[in-house]
């Protein structure tokens, strides 16, 4: 196991102070899930882990106005459990209790998720599809920049040496929307997602489509809205038809993307399935 | 002695493990909870190509690096260190030759686990890339790159032992005959055997010179044999302990016994104890699997399902080394062509020598393989004639006074109906195929198949098939017993004790068994092929009776009656004044009449006969016998398969120790789902690429179905108190009837395991670029030192 300090930050003041310092390069630890499995083959990058996993500020969910808060150190576990987020944010909640297992569930968190990167993160595509913002303190200052421009490509982000992304904020849906989370992997825990899917939509009272959000994971390097998607559903009446073209056109926008690889001859059936499925769940009045 | 005739007090009854609370609170101990004053660390240098010649090994400049104490290679071992059983083929450390990537080359020991490895990575060793065979079905060709070693009997090097083969009439004929055929190809690949505990050995030198190594082995006297030989030290020096293994599954065999004598030559130069633990990640690379399998059948029928012929070729991809799979290649031709009668039938089985890693023994051992080939034909031709594929396999299976396809008379134990019949009847089968046949939907459909099985007892004509026992009573009145095989976590120290307490008519509390230990207990072959309760179950009872004769005798003594006058009143012995006596008194009476307390017992299984030559004969004492039905649930967009219900119902014999038999089945139903569905080991160009359980799927617990089991106890004559055995064949039908299952739900067969995502969507693999980077990082190895250049490859 190699070397490197540790050090326990007991504010969000205290965590950007110690991250800052040129004299010796820190990163931030929340749940360690990711950081910790890393340091075992790669030699760590830095030499003290800041454990940002109990600073009160970062475990906030809560409703401000129009906006929900989820403090970054919040871990899977308290989303499953947040009667707030399980009403405004399915399919947040729904990932949550897909990641992993209840032990990853106990110590990850969404701001780790987030900023390790990761193609087939569970915890980032229902933050993209809520229109998240992901909000990044350093020694200069305070920033918000949208989840989905936070991400670069597989496992880069924007984030800088110094960055701690404090919270998340995103908008209460509209009126009736839901949203929903499908996840596929290969085994049914401790799995990473093949293909995962989050969405949400609203109908109008004419029972057309006046809201969508289709955010597949997985599926493209850089995790991002398939808004080709989205535009298509906007004024028509959910059908079976309607689906299947969707799920169509959201193979099509990933191959579009990512050419054809080794997996796409799989992905593009799977991504086609799981897309309509998902739309179905959300866009389906129950009788 | 039985003349008092009682029902069984602990046989058959609920029991606690003996091992459980050690276990769960932890104080177990395995080789890398072991500490001793002044150990040493040892770390292996490994090879990075699947086949190379050794240009160069200097091993000078590990001797240089800080804390490092000793550095060895085939130089330091008899003969190179030449090993192996039943081919002799590999080294203790490579000489010459690597043939497999994760191959030992050399050894370090240091004072430091870090040390050690900075002495591997220190090592100069320069390989020159040889040709390489990745293509089992193509390692017979005259133009194959040679693997193998030199053979001078004509056959092909790269063929490993002989070819295997049944044969019974003229197959070729019978099949045209047959109104109905079909000629199938099958493929199953590579499974880790993911026992929790990965390789660890402590050696520790000894003031006479030799050496104790504490190891979890398959069997502790062929470690003790093979150090013997390779260190060149009278077996009396050479002692081998049995410390609480952490599962095996077959896998704690040859990699243990080289490990080990790597240990101990360390131990030796160094005079320092010398303890070698594996990581997942190197366990992965290093270790065997199960082989992998191309196999091609042919069934013949009648228009009203009665089977007449089957054709079977196998070719079993076991890699760089033999190992034990010339023994699995064998097991598999004996059970490819299932438990049905023929009028012909016609097997072979060719072990072939690759570049794929290397493959050795694994729970089910050629039967598993073999099965999922024949389960899924044999449910074709049902679909294909129409028949329900349990009326179809109540037609033509194995029944008592049947004779096998390899002439063997099935006089006794025959329980196969009686399975087949049950799990029919738990699974409500018949209303879940008619209702599952009437599916519509294009989302999931659910799917209910079945498989059965028989599987031989023992080794069979493996070679010879005996085990030892000792028991004794302690100056505290307790019982000690030692057997020569192993608890890997099956239950069968639990089962040993249970025998034992029932013979002797004490309380199980009362007795203890040790570990095995080259000093005391007695050589009883392997701990393999499901053979721990027949054959040390017999031994144990053995023993326990010759030393229940002697407390008899003391009990007469001290009652003065006749030994047959006397009865027992829970341990108390009572006799004609009707007044009972403790049991410590009839232990105290006997030390006073100077008799020995302790006794040893052996069984040997009934001979076995098997031509090798005309594949004809009695390859087995006996067989069990098992059917189980698996209902699925196949998303039809994405291939995903959840296992909803397995139902299990297994001829064991009479069941000794009922919750380690219940958790025997689970626990192979659970293997064997893994084995259906996720487990996959893939070697592209020989580098393995699953080196650790984020890429190597076992089942979790939430993807375990409900199982429902059940056993028939059809009493075998030779086993103790009736009772056969259930370790492998827990296994071997699960994949098949997951297959069945899926074929009924989607109207699609998967040829060939696991039965992943893709398979089931698509109808075939999908497989992503090679890397070399799991190894390297599992290796540990300097990006630097790995082959720039992709070796060449035939095919």
């Amino acid at each position: 196991m190699p070397m490197f300090d540790y050090v326990r930050a007991k504010s969000v003041a205290e965590a950007v102070e110690l991250l800052a310092d040129t004299q010796c390069v820190s990163r931030p630890l929340a749940g360690g899930t990711d950081v910790l499995v890393q340091v075992r083959h790669t030699p760590p990058t830095f030499q003290r882990l800041v454990d940002v996993s109990r600073i009160p500020e970062m475990k906030i969910i809560e409703r401000q106005g129009d906006e929900i808060c989820v403090g970054a150190a919040v871990t899977y576990t308290e989303i499953i459990e947040s009667a707030l987020l399980r009403e405004t944010a399915t399919c947040l909640v729904e990932a949550s209790r897909l990641v992993g297992g209840p032990a990853i569930a106990n110590a990850g968190t969404l701001g780790g998720n987030v900023a390790n990167g990761a193609a087939c993160a569970d915890g980032v595509p229902p933050l993209v599809c809520l229109d998240a913002l992901a909000h990044v303190r350093n020694s200069a200052g305070a920033r918000a920049v949208p989840v989905a421009d936070l991400l670069s490509g597989p496992h880069e982000t924007m984030l800088q040496r110094g960055d701690l992304i404090t919270h998340f904020t995103f908008p209460v849906m509209p009126d009736g929307a839901r949203s929903t989370f499908i996840k596929l992997g290969r085994r049914n825990a401790q799995a990473i997602s093949r293909l995962n899917v989050a969405a949400a939509g609203a109908l109008s009272s004419e029972g057309r489509v006046i809201f969508a959000r289709v955010v597949p994971g997985s599926a493209l390097p850089r995790l991002r809205r398939f808004v080709e998607v989205e535009n298509m559903l906007i004024g028509e009446r959910p059908s079976e038809a309607l689906f299947e073209t969707a799920g169509a056109e959201a193979s099509r926008a990933m191959v579009a993307v990512t050419g054809r690889r080794w997996s796409t001859e799989y992905k593009e059936i799977a991504l086609q399935g799981l897309v309509a499925r998902a739309l179905r769940q959300v866009f389906t009045v129950e009788n | 002695m039985s003349h008092i005739t009682q029902p069984l007090e602990y046989v058959g009854r609920p029991a606690r493990r003996v091992d459980a609370l050690g276990k769960v609170t932890g104080q177990a101990k395995y080789i890398a909870d072991y500490r001793v004053p002044g150990m040493l660390h040892a770390h292996c240098l490994r090879s990075t190509m699947p086949h190379a010649r050794i240009a160069r090994l200097d091993t000078t400049p590990a001797l240089q690096v800080p804390g490092v104490r000793a550095v060895i290679t085939s130089e330091d071992f008899v003969n190179h260190g030449l090993y192996g059983f039943p081919v002799r083929d590999k080294y203790m450390l490579a000489w010459q030759k690597v043939r497999y990537v994760g191959e030992a080359i050399a050894t370090v020991a240091a004072d430091t686990p870090q040390a050690a490895l900075a002495g591997a990575q220190a090592i100069v060793c320069e390989l020159e890339p040889l040709p390489t065979l990745f293509d089992a079905r193509r390692a017979l060709d005259p133009d194959a790159p040679q693997v193998g070693p030199d053979r001078n009997d004509g056959q092909h090097p790269n063929l490993k032992g002989d070819h295997m083969l049944v044969r019974k009439g003229d197959a070729e004929t019978e099949l045209a005959n047959c109104p109905i055929v079909l000629d199938r190809r099958y493929f199953t690949d590579w499974q880790e055997h993911a026992y929790i505990e990965p390789e660890g050995v402590l050696a520790m030198p000894t003031p006479e010179g030799g050496v104790v190594v504490y190891a979890p082995n398959q069997s502790p006297f062929i470690n003790q044999g093979n150090l013997a030989m390779v260190l060149g030290l009278p077996a009396n020096l050479v002692r081998v302990i049995q410390p609480t293994v952490g599962g095996s599954f077959g896998g704690k065999d040859d990699i243990i016994y080289e490990s080990s004598a790597q240990a101990a030559r360390l131990a030796l130069i160094t005079g320092r104890p010398v303890r070698m633990v594996f990581s997942r990640e190197e366990s992965l690379v290093a270790s065997y699997k199960r082989d992998a399998m191309h196999m091609d059948i042919r069934l013949g029928a009648d228009r009203d399902g009665t089977l007449r012929a089957c054709w079977f070729r196998g070719i079993l991809d076991s890699g760089a080394y033999a190992s034990e799979t010339p023994f699995t290649a064998w097991r598999a031709s004996i059970h490819a062509m299932g438990a049905y009668r023929y009028n012909a039938c016609d097997v072979d089985v060719y072990c072939v020598y690759t570049n794929n890693g290397y493959a050795g023994a694994f729970r089910g051992f050629g039967n598993p393989e073999v099965c999922f080939a024949v389960e899924q034909t044999v449910d074709e031709l049902a679909e294909m004639l129409g028949m329900d594929p349990i009326d179809l396999r109540l037609k033509n299976c194995l029944r008592l006074g049947d004779e096998t396809a390899h002439g063997q008379k099935l006089n006794e134990s025959v329980g196969l109906i009686e399975c087949i019949n049950t799990v029919r009847r738990i699974s409500d089968w018949d209303r879940r195929r008619a209702e599952y046949s009437r599916q519509t939907s294009t989302e999931k459909r659910r799917g209910i198949g079945v498989a059965i099985m028989y599987h031989g007892m023992s080794l069979g004509a493996e070679g010879a098939d005996h085990a030892g026992a000792t028991i004794s009573v302690l100056p505290d009145y307790s019982v000690d017993l030692t057997s020569g095989l192993t608890d890997y976590g099956t239950g069968s120290r639990t089962v040993y004790v249970l025998i034992a307490a029932e013979e002797l008519g004490v309380n199980p509390d009362r007795v203890h068994i040790q570990r095995p230990d080259t000093n005391t207990a007695i050589d009883s072959g392997p701990t393999v092929a499901s053979r721990s309760t027949v054959l040390g179950g017999n031994a144990m009872r053995a023993a326990a009776r010759n030393l229940r004769q002697t407390l008899d005798l003391a009990a007469a003594d001290l009652l003065r009656c006749d030994p047959q006058q006397l009865v027992r009143a829970g341990e108390a012995y009572v006799g004609p004044d009707e007044e009972a006596v403790a049991w410590e008194k009839i232990v105290d009476h006997a030390r006073e009449m100077g008799l020995i307390l302790s006794a040893h017992g052996k069984w040997e299984a009934p001979k076995i006969v098997w031509d090798h030559h005309h594949g004809r004969g009695t390859p087995y004492m006996a067989y069990v016998y098992g059917a189980q039905v698996a209902e699925v649930e196949v998303d039809l967009r994405t291939g995903n398969t959840q296992v909803l219900h397995i139902w299990a119902v297994h001829d064991i014999g009479k069941v000794i120790f009922p919750q380690g038999a219940y958790g025997q089945l689970y626990g192979g139903i659970t293997q064997g789902l893994g084995y259906a569905l996720t487990e996959q080991i893939t070697y592209p160009e020989g580098y393995i690429q699953e080196t650790n359980f984020e890429s190597y799927l076992i089942p979790t617990s939430v993807d375990v179905p409900e199982i429902t089991a059940q056993f028939i106890e059809s009493a075998y004559s030779y086993g103790p108190y009736g009772a056969k055995n259930i370790a492998e064949p827990s296994l071997v039908p699960t994949a098949p009837a997951i297959a069945n299952a899926i074929a009924h739900a989607t109207g699609r067969r998967v040829r060939e395991l696991p039965m992943n995502l893709e398979r089931v969507l698509l109808g075939h693999d999908l497989q992503p670029p090679f890397s070399r980077k799991p190894v390297e990082a599992a290796l540990k190895i300097p990006p630097r030192s790995m082959p720039q250049t992709a070796p060449r490859v035939y095919a």
